[in-house]
């Protein structure tokens, strides 16, 4: 069985803001990157389902040579192989992204994608859903349990929603975005960064794909959110603390 | 400009974050001169419909069918793709929630729309709306501008007024030709029961970090969260350790609450923590560390055992 497992590399979420803004902009090139948190949760679950007939895991991101070793680290806790496709310079969108992503599902027709679900850099959470979109498959989304049944043509999903957990029963192929509490992922050993050298890896071009090259989204410009009032009033002891929220008419 | 704001049905009741993506349609609709339609999904939600046409809407079109029982991506995708196709809607609004961010892009996907998540203003450059939104846990703002005809946005729910009220619009049943889907099916929904307020929207809440060391201590925060008529949120610490299920969680990847007061008790303020918090109006920290970083964000700080403090607070308030 074969999967389809997305890696994005963005700026380390240790960053500070300015820092990242200008890197963003172009401005400076001295932020480090990592690969997304999210997607390192997909890919440990791919590798979890070695033992369930998965003998194919193939890493797809859309990523520069500059940020390889992010992927790398990806493909060395246990992938197959890897599809990049170079963005040539353009900041994408995230239908874009998930646009360039469909056109190597389409190639590849995996048993299904498993996605992070959303990447810690533009939180915007939406490159899963916008692929099953154009894809027309199912999707379940902030998935944080997933089992096969039994001929594997669908799987059980428990997803984190506001309301609680949300089990659903989908059909395969179907777009996965996994949620944090889905597993801890193992780091890449030495060795296995080494070996995933070797790996196969094709090198695609976004110009090439035939993708509508005007983009959906463009970023206007940034800021600092306003910081909160600044000044912290220390109290001393509970009954300080009471009183001075009965002051400030926060409590009866 | 024909704006569709997409109502939703939250546990059988209106999501009171309908109410801040409706204000953000009033205020869209006055800037261009226009008016604003709604949706609203669901099975047997005349009631519900009732309720919600009371700000000035031009039309209400309910979809009501057992199709739409339980909230479903795919099945409601399908249903406002079709409706905006029908009516040519070009600017389609919804509360960010987990279903919004769950639905809304793959309506992206489905109509190729441009997106913006969370958007939480609206500003003017060069002559035309962006939308302003949180990126990277909120520290920063990012101004962006959608070029498709269509603009789907989700509205952040803490950073919108109240809208103003209005009267009734037209009832227009739609039906949306869809049947239950093979391709996704629901099972259930687990969910702790509570009788506390909602997290989501709560006015008061008491936030709990993993500094309560052991669920245990749960029982306690809870007797101050009855206290104040507040509701209990947690660290992801806490969420992951199993004290609390995860609908618990605040933060960049839980939920985003804006409460007259928040009370944190033994809890570090990591940035993803702070990103849930950062509409709270009064933050309190209660934490033994004088070095925490939430004291950078708190409006009011205690260094102290938390220990002492709680059973001191409940005991004073
Ligand atoms: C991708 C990603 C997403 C994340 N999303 C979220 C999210 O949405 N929400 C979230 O909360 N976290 C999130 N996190 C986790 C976040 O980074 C922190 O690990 C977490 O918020 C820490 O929780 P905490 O403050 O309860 O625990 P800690 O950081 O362990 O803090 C415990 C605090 O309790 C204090 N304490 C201990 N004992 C006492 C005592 N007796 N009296 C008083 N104080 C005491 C300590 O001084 C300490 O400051 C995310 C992390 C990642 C990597």
């Amino acid at each position: 069985m074969k999967i389809l497992v997305t890696v994005k590399p963005v700026a380390d979420p240790n960053t500070p803001p300015a820092a990242w803004i200008e890197s963003e902009q172009g401005k400076s090139g001295s932020v480090n990157y990592v690969a997304n948190y999210f997607d390192l949760i997909a890919v440990e679950q791919a590798i979890q389902f070695k033992d369930m007939g998965v003998d194919d895991i193939c890493i797809v991101s859309v990523t520069d040579e500059s940020k390889m070793a992010q992927v790398r680290s990806a493909i060395a806790m246990g992938a197959n192989r890897a599809t990049l496709i170079d963005p040539e310079d353009r900041k994408l969108g995230a239908y874009q992204l998930a646009a360039a992503i469909a056109h190597v599902v389409k190639k590849e027709q995996p048993a299904f994608v498993l996605m992070g679900k959303q990447a810690t850099d533009d939180d915007a959470s939406q490159v899963g859903p916008i692929l099953a979109g154009i894809l027309g498959w199912p999707q379940a989304t902030f998935v944080s349990q997933i089992e096969f049944n039994d001929d594997k043509s669908r799987v059980k999903v428990g997803r984190e929603t506001d309301e609680g957990v949300e089990v659903l029963d989908v059909k395969l192929p179907a777009v996965i975005t996994c949620d944090l509490r889905l597993n801890e992922p193992r780091y890449a050993t030495l060795p296995n960064l080494i070996k995933s050298k070797k790996a196969p890896m094709e090198r695609l071009k976004f110009s090439e794909l035939g993708i509508d090259e005007n983009p959906r989204v463009t970023v206007e410009g940034y800021s600092l959110p306003k910081g909160r009032s600044g000044e912290t009033k220390m109290v001393a002891d509970a009954s300080e603390l009471v009183a001075t929220l009965k002051e400030m008419k926060l409590v009866d | 400009m024909k704006i569709l704001v997409v109502a939703e049905m939250q546990l059988g009741k209106l999501k009171p974050s309908n109410r801040a993506t409706i204000r953000m349609a009033q205020d869209l609709a006055a800037q261009n001169g226009g008016t604003f339609s709604m949706m609203l999904v669901g099975h047997q939600i005349g009631d519900a419909a009732s309720e919600l046409n009371n700000f000035g809407a031009e039309t209400l079109y309910v979809i009501d069918a057992p199709a739409f029982e339980h909230y479903l991506a795919d099945t409601l995708t399908d249903a406002i793709s079709k409706l905006v196709k029908e009516y040519g809607f070009d600017r389609v609004l919804g509360g960010e929630a987990t279903t919004a961010r769950d639905f809304f892009p793959r309506l992206a996907g489905a109509l190729d729309a441009g997106m913006c998540r969370g958007v939480c203003g609206l500003t003017q450059v060069d002559g035309s709306t962006c939308y302003q939104r949180p990126v990277f846990s909120g520290m920063a703002l990012r101004t962006e501008r959608i070029h498709t005809p269509i603009h789907l946005i989700t509205v952040d729910p803490t950073a919108m007024g109240e809208p103003d009220a209005g009267g009734a619009g037209e009832v227009v049943p739609f039906d949306a030709g869809v049947s239950a889907n093979e391709g996704v099916q629901f099972v259930e929904l687990q969910r702790a029961a509570s009788e506390r307020p909602d997290l989501s929207v709560a006015d008061r809440v008491v936030g709990a970090g993993r500094g309560i060391k052991s669920a245990d201590y749960l029982d306690t925060i809870g007797k101050l969260a009855d206290k104040l008529g507040a509701a209990v949120g947690a660290t992801r610490a806490v969420v992951d350790a199993g004290w609390l299920p995860n609908e618990f969680q605040v933060g960049q990847t839980g939920k985003a609450i804006a409460p007259k007061l928040y009370i944190a008790i033994g809890i570090s303020g990591a940035v993803q923590h702070a990103a849930g918090i950062r509409g709270a109006k009064t933050i309190v920290a209660i934490n033994k560390d004088a070095e925490a970083p939430i004291f950078k964000i708190a409006d009011i700080g205690l260094v102290a055992d938390l220990f002492d403090v709680v059973p001191q607070l409940i005991e004073n308030l």
